[in-house]
């Protein structure tokens, strides 16, 4: 190693402290982009794993447009030349007692061992020979439950399963590869256990000539590729992913910020040196590679830290996302994921990358310094202020850009992204300028709260305008997001609430979305319980629309049109009359989505081939961003012939005398017949509940970026004072006492993260407008109002003040600690 | 004998906003022989440090010519002036401007090492000679300031330049010391016959120096080499 | 009778459990004559607990390519009645296919195998007539010619089989005993000569049009292998002077042969004679072994039967026909075409037909 590196290298060594802290900051950034990233590729492996085992070789799956198909079609798929295999298939799931809602494959094992072989097939020879097994094929209610559920939920073979739909014996377990809670029934009896005499909810099927297979079955049926399939499922989950990117992508952001500001504060520390270097003949060259080397090993070892810290961060994310998933789109159990050595290489490639981007302008600024200058290092000082006002001139223009990406957020959402962070680089460019009009209120506040040493602090903040900019930067964009996070949540919230009210408002609900179904001989009995003001038979059904996933409603359009109020775009209640006659209403999502409005048409695929519906009306709705098409149960019948019941909402007038009694032999029925039932009260609590786990990767996102920050500012602090040891012997000299150092030490501080706050109340704001307007309006297709909220500024004040005061601690401790030997002196 | 160091005309001119201390330079002319032992004596903002930074090739001339070891430095491009400080000359500086980080030793050897020499024994041997052998492994700040100058003489030596450029080199020295340090510089140019430009405003350096350069207001002129006082 | 044996392995392995059951007590058993009645008799008699249709065939393509086939459908009853209310899935017979197709000049055997309840139109059997189907599997009488279709792996058969001599009744009346006690029996018929045309697929050499000669033996009864047998062999040969012999041995553990074993012989007009065990002698002279099942199988043979005045020296035509139905009977056995040349009646003749051998790669014995 040179002579000229080590001169460089030994500072790590002899400011152990910041040195820390600067590979803190640079793990703890790359920590969260790591994390973020490997967690989102954890639950998406664990999905494609799971979609794949369950899928087994199926090539193709058949199924009804919505709800189940009958039995006589195998007829028709045993004559097809094109297909090698095929399995029926009754795919539900069933509540245990527990409380778990659970998948129950119903298979024929003689059938779907061809398809599945993967699976066990109790009652062929393959299987194991035990006559306990051959109970699954013979006798009723008999299951198989996968190994994970029966260790988790201490059931054995010879066990017993309570369900809503009455005991199962459990006749074996099976290894489950699909992360996904199976338990398996022979077809004869899940086909009872649903009532679902003559039908089945899909084929799989094995086919050689796909194009033939397509051509013969093309009208009345949904036919996908397992392809196709995986690619629905990847696709429903396209926005949630995109934003899973956005959030590491803005936890590497904090990072490369911070990166910037330890590359920014190695160059002021070693303008010195360079100089003197520099004079002694060093050229360009050495003085390069010396802080490329430094900056490197700072981003080599920051990024082996950050990358196992990483890692087992995203073992506790991938819990978060897999249940977010699981919560909005379909059951994924969270997949650890293994340990790879190329995420040490990811992390130290991020690390150093992230070092080089961050170093790369202070090392222009190194090779261009005059030496002369440098020895005497004055650079930092001089010319900061021209440089302010520069940058902020570049940041005006970057904020242009960011408008131009806002507006064409509406050609892609990644546009939106982009501005975004367009507008936060921007804002960033302007904050020296701030810090230089800031100064003399600062000055001002600093001194009210702690005289001359306030006064002092504040000249110091303004004075190494250089490296106090990128801290305040870097805090300031962590406190925005954090306002601009929290802010968009909550109005989400609030909107969400809205939306409750207006849709649902039945007294009682009975059964649950993604759960078992309600059984249409439960609605007959409610109909003979006197009282009952109305009835809402709720269908919801995923259904093909232009190749994306959309979710399909049934509903008593005459019920709903009395008791409810649903959030119109235009018009009121009357919308409903035309779809008693036969009009569907769509989703404010599946509008924007697919550029439809009312009096348009929308063409859906049912058992009698394309059946084309007019919209006429369109209503905000947050429950799919794919969009819904909600149309009257007697269109959804003629269209579909699908006669399940996903809920049943039951009305009581609120006068009835009754209205208690009625709720509880409702809800007493309900229960007798193992069907869960909610209160409106309830039911919204749920959504609630759900939402607010949603975006628990959310919050772990915005506190990672506020610790990264914290780490940025803690280490700018700890720079100033180290490169002012100097002056702090003249301090000494001119009287200050240890506690006056130390206060200034903590003002500065405080005031950096003052005028962080500050700036991110405007900024802050700015995002969270940006993200309801721009990033969900685009993304998710749905307008989510904005409800202004003071909270998420007082916290971000308090993040502010407490992480600025943390911050400050480290150096206090050391004014204490030296400053009464200080000496006016060189080092 | 080829002049070491041929001054034309220089000009410095400094925009007014910036370096307002700096005073500029204005048509300094001077010429000096191989050996030379020259003092550049002038008050505080008057053009030294200025003028032995172009001489340096660290800093550029507003307009003039200048030519070091017989080679015109307006021509020699920045690879060039790296070289010329490299392997011809040698500074020494008012603040010392030793680095911090590394040992006396490695802060003599740093300089060879530059040079593209990668012989230690050299550097051993400046320390001895400017009588520091013994604390080769002290960082600087475990050095007191004559000797942190003594080093950084060392340093200027140890790769036998042309020529030493030093700005004030007793300027953040006592007397006794400066003295010392003084004697040690001029001493070892002697022996080996390496031309030495000292800026100072201390009469003490004149009077050890072969000619005196009195520079006023941006302009040298010569003084009769008596070894007297300057007044 | 080996197909007898094969089923009541198959219901051993996989329907265990039916062996306690008390409905068993309901199957019919195959005792006494017979009140035969065609084409009624062709189709599935549910009340026996086990049935099969067996096809198997020599066949030429146009180019003088040589192919033997196997078509089988084995049905087997689980419970004589499900509990109500019975749908479709329920359970009450299984049927088991297999499908094998050897390309002698090829040197290659492929085979299939195929297992399904009855389910809604999956597989079933016609009591009318032939009319058995599993899954795309068929084979249908009409009019008297039996039509049979199967795909599966790259192979397909299309055939059409005519008969060409009367039905023969095995045993006494179509009663053909296999083990000493009542009730160890079954009902066996065969047509041994159906002149055969139509096409055959395989994957190497497409769709060819072929013709041949096929035997097809229907039985059913509703017992088990008797105990302490281990296997046996069964042989339909078709001799070039117009006589076909059915031969069948089943061997016990102890090395012996079942006394039970025997043959029938059918003239080249149809007439039948009754071959017993005594009057027949079968010599392996040649084995092979499978590396797929390390099962040590004869594959050549000396077959004397001294009061037919026939001499034969026959051998697979291709070594490896074995068939390992992991996914449907369970059972390990070679069934593959022979040939050979030898004496009949002091002429000099040839033979085609198929063997069937059991019980050579692991004992059937200990599965019981």
């Amino acid at each position: 190693m040179s002579v000229v590196t080590k001169a460089f290298l030994r500072y790590l060594r002899r400011r152990r402290s910041l040195s820390l802290l600067q590979l803190l900051g640079i793990a703890c950034g790359v920590a969260a982009a790591v994390g973020m990233a490997l967690s989102a590729r954890a639950s998406l492996a664990s999905f494609e794993t799971a979609v794949e085992f369950i899928g087994g070789r199926a090539t193709h799956s058949l199924e009804r447009p919505a709800g189940p198909l009958a039995e006589t079609v195998l007829s028709r798929i045993i004559a097809d030349p094109a297909v090698l295999a095929f399995s029926p298939v009754i795919d539900r799931r069933i509540l245990l007692a527990t409380g778990e809602t659970v998948r129950l494959l119903g298979i024929d094992p003689l059938l779907d061992r061809a398809v599945r072989p993967q699976l066990a097939h109790p009652g062929t020879p393959a299987a194991s020979p035990a006559p306990e097994r051959f109970a699954f094929l013979l006798e009723e209610n008999t299951v198989l439950v996968d190994e994970q559920l029966a260790a988790q939920s201490r059931l054995h073979s010879g066990g017993f399963l309570e369900t809503s739909r009455g005991r199962m014996r459990i006749v074996g377990t099976f290894p489950n590869a699909s992360g996904e809670p199976l338990i398996l029934m022979d077809i004869s009896h899940s086909q009872r256990l649903f009532e679902l005499g003559g039908m089945i909810d899909r084929v799989d099927l094995i086919v050689d000539d796909e194009a033939g297979f397509l051509a013969r079955w093309k009208s009345g049926f949904r036919i996908q590729s397992g392809q196709q399939r995986r690619a629905t499922l990847r696709d429903m989950l396209g926005a949630f992913r995109l934003n899973l990117q956005a959030l590491s992508l803005l936890a590497l952001f904090v990072g490369v910020f911070l990166v910037y500001n330890t590359a920014m504060f190695t160059v002021v520390s070693r303008m010195k040196d360079a100089g003197i270097l520099r004079s002694l003949g060093a050229g360009r060259r050495e003085i390069v590679a010396a802080f490329l080397s430094e900056i490197l090993l700072f981003g080599a070892c920051g990024g082996i830290l950050g990358g196992l810290a990483g890692f087992l961060l995203s073992r506790f994310l991938s819990g978060l996302v897999a249940g977010t998933i699981s919560n909005l789109y379909f059951f994924l159990r969270p997949a650890a994921l293994e340990w790879d050595w190329s995420v040490l290489l990811v992390s130290v490639g991020l690390g150093c990358g992230a070092s080089i981007l961050g170093g790369i302008f202070p090392l222009v600024e190194l090779v261009r310094a005059d030496p002369v200058q440098a020895i005497r290092g004055r650079t930092a000082v001089r010319g900061a202020h021209g440089r302010a006002a520069r940058a902020a001139l570049a940041g005006a223009g970057v904020l242009a850009v960011s408008a131009a990406l806002f507006w064409l957020a509406r050609i892609h959402v990644y546009f939106g992204f982009a501005g975004s962070f367009a507008l936060l680089i921007g804002v960033s460019l302007t904050t020296g300028l701030a810090l230089v009009f800031c100064h003399p209120p600062l000055k001002r506040l600093l001194a009210f709260l702690a005289g001359l040493p306030g006064k002092v602090a504040a000249g110091n903040i303004r004075r190494n305008l250089g490296r106090s900019a990128v801290a305040v930067a870097a805090f300031m964009v962590a406190i925005s997001m954090s306002i601009g996070l929290s802010s968009m949540i909550g109005s989400f919230r609030q909107s969400l609430i809205w939306w409750m009210g207006t849709q649902l408002r039945a007294d009682l609900f009975v059964g649950k979305v993604g759960g078992a179904e309600v059984p249409e001989s439960f609605y007959r009995e409610m109909q003979t319980i006197p009282g009952l003001a109305g009835f809402d038979r709720y269908r919801n059904v995923q259904a093909l629309y232009r190749g994306t996933t959309i979710t399909l409603c049934a509903v008593d359009a005459a019920v709903l049109q009395k008791f409810t109020n649903f959030g119109w775009l235009a018009g009121g209640n009357e919308n409903w009359e035309p779809v008693k006659n036969g009009t569907v209403i769509v989703s404010e999502s599946f509008s924007r989505r697919f550029r439809l409005r009312a009096g348009d048409t929308v063409t859906l695929d049912g058992v009698d081939g394309p059946a084309t519906l007019t919209i006429t009306a369109i209503y905000y709705d947050y429950t799919s961003e794919h969009g819904v098409v909600m149309m009257d149960r007697s269109t959804y019948l003629r269209v579909f012939n699908d006669r399940t019941i996903t809920t049943l909402g039951v009305f009581i007038d609120p006068g009835n005398p009754q209205r208690q009694a009625l709720l509880e032999e409702v809800s007493e029925r309900a229960i007798r017949r193992g069907l869960p039932v909610f209160t409106r009260d309830q039911l919204r609590g749920d959504i609630l509940a759900v939402f607010d786990s949603t975006f628990a990767v959310t919050r772990s996102m915005q506190v990672l970026s506020i610790v990264v920050a914290f780490f940025g500012i803690a280490g700018a602090l700890m720079t100033l004072f180290i490169e002012r040891q100097r002056e702090f012997g003249i301090y000494r000299a001119l009287g200050f006492s240890s506690r006056q150092v130390a206060a200034m030490t903590l003002l500065e501080g405080l005031g950096m993260g003052m005028v962080s706050f500050l700036m991110s109340i405007g900024v802050g704001t700015a995002l969270a407008w940006v993200l309801i307007r721009v990033i969900n309006l685009r993304s998710f297709n749905w307008t989510i109002f904005f409800h202004p909220a003071w909270e998420p500024y007082a916290v971000a004040f308090a993040i502010a003040v407490l992480a600025s005061l943390g911050a400050a601690a480290y150096p206090i401790w050391k004014v204490y600690k030296t400053y009464p030997q200080m000496q006016i002196r060189e080092e | 004998m080829p002049a070491k160091i041929h001054v034309q005309d220089l000009w410095k001119e400094y925009e007014r906003t910036e370096q307002l201390d700096s005073a500029a330079l204005r048509g300094v002319n001077l010429e000096i022989q191989g050996g030379e032992i020259i003092a550049l004596y002038g008050q505080s903002g008057s053009g030294k440090t200025t003028l032995l930074n172009i001489i340096a090739g660290l800093d550029r001339p507003t307009r003039g010519r200048v030519s070091v070891d017989g080679k015109d430095l307006g021509s020699l491009g920045e690879r060039g002036k790296t070289d010329l400080r490299r392997r011809r000359l040698g500074f020494v500086f008012q603040f010392f401007n030793l680095l911090p980080t590394l040992t006396a030793f490695e802060n003599v050897y740093l300089s060879l090492e530059l040079a593209g020499r990668s012989d230690r024994e050299p550097a051993f041997a400046a320390l001895a000679s400017v009588g520091l052998r013994t604390k080769a492994n002290r960082y600087p700040h475990e050095l007191s300031g004559g000797e942190q100058q003594r080093v950084a003489i060392a340093r200027a030596m140890v790769k036998e330049p042309a020529i030493i450029l030093a700005d004030e080199p007793t300027g953040n020295l006592d007397l006794r010391t400066g003295e010392q340090v003084l004697d040690l510089l001029t001493g070892r140019c002697r022996e080996h016959g390496t031309t030495l430009l000292m800026a100072t405003h201390s009469p003490l350096t004149c009077r050890v120096s072969d000619r005196i350069l009195r520079m006023v207001d941006g302009i040298v002129v010569e003084e009769p080499a008596t070894g007297e006082m300057p007044s | 009778m080996k197909k007898v044996s094969l089923c009541g392995y198959c219901l051993a392995a996989c329907f265990l459990l039916l062996a306690a059951a008390p409905a068993s007590a309901q199957w019919k058993q195959a005792a006494g004559p017979y009140p035969w009645k065609f084409p009624r008799d062709h189709g599935s008699h549910p009340a026996y607990r086990t049935e099969w249709w067996y096809f198997t065939g020599n066949l030429s393509a146009n180019a003088g390519a040589r192919y033997g086939y196997q078509l089988t459908f084995f049905r087997q009853g689980i419970r004589y009645k499900p509990p109500a209310p019975a749908g479709p899935w329920d359970i009450r017979d299984v049927y088991l296919g297999h499908f094998a197709v050897s390309d002698i000049a090829g040197k290659t055997f492929r085979y299939a195998e195929r297992i399904s309840r009855t389910g809604p139109g999956l597989a079933g059997a016609g009591e009318e007539n032939l009319d058995v189907r599993l899954l795309d599997w068929t084979a249908r009488m009409q009019s008297g010619t039996i039509a049979l279709q199967a795909r599966d792996k790259g192979m397909a058969l299309d055939l059409t089989l005519l008969p060409r001599k009367p039905l023969v009744f095995h045993g006494r009346n179509g009663l053909s005993r296999k083990g000493p006690q009542e009730g160890q029996a079954s009902y066996y018929t065969s047509f041994t000569h159906l002149e055969t045309t139509g096409f055959l697929a395989t994957p190497a050499n497409g769709r060819v049009a072929v013709s041949g000669r096929s035997w097809f033996d229907h039985e059913f009864g509703s017992n088990q292998l008797a105990a302490g047998q281990t296997g046996w062999d069964w042989f339909s040969l078709a001799l070039s002077d117009g006589r076909e012999v059915m031969l069948y041995f089943l061997r016990r553990s102890d090395g012996s042969v079942e006394p039970a074993s025997a043959g029938t012989l059918v003239e080249p007009d149809g007439k039948t004679r009754h071959l017993s065990r005594a009057e027949i002698t079968v010599t392996a002279l040649e084995h092979w072994k499978s590396p797929a099942s390390n099962g040590r199988y004869p594959s050549r043979w000396a077959v004397r039967i001294p009061a037919a005045g026939i001499d034969l020296t026959i051998a697979a035509s291709l070594a490896d026909q074995e068939l390992i139905t992991k996914g449907s009977t369970g059972v390990t056995y070679w069934e593959g075409a022979v040939a050979g040349r030898g004496t009949s009646g002091n002429r000099s003749v040839t033979c085609e037909g198929y063997a069937e051998l059991t019980g050579y790669a692991g004992s059937l014995g200990g599965l019981f």
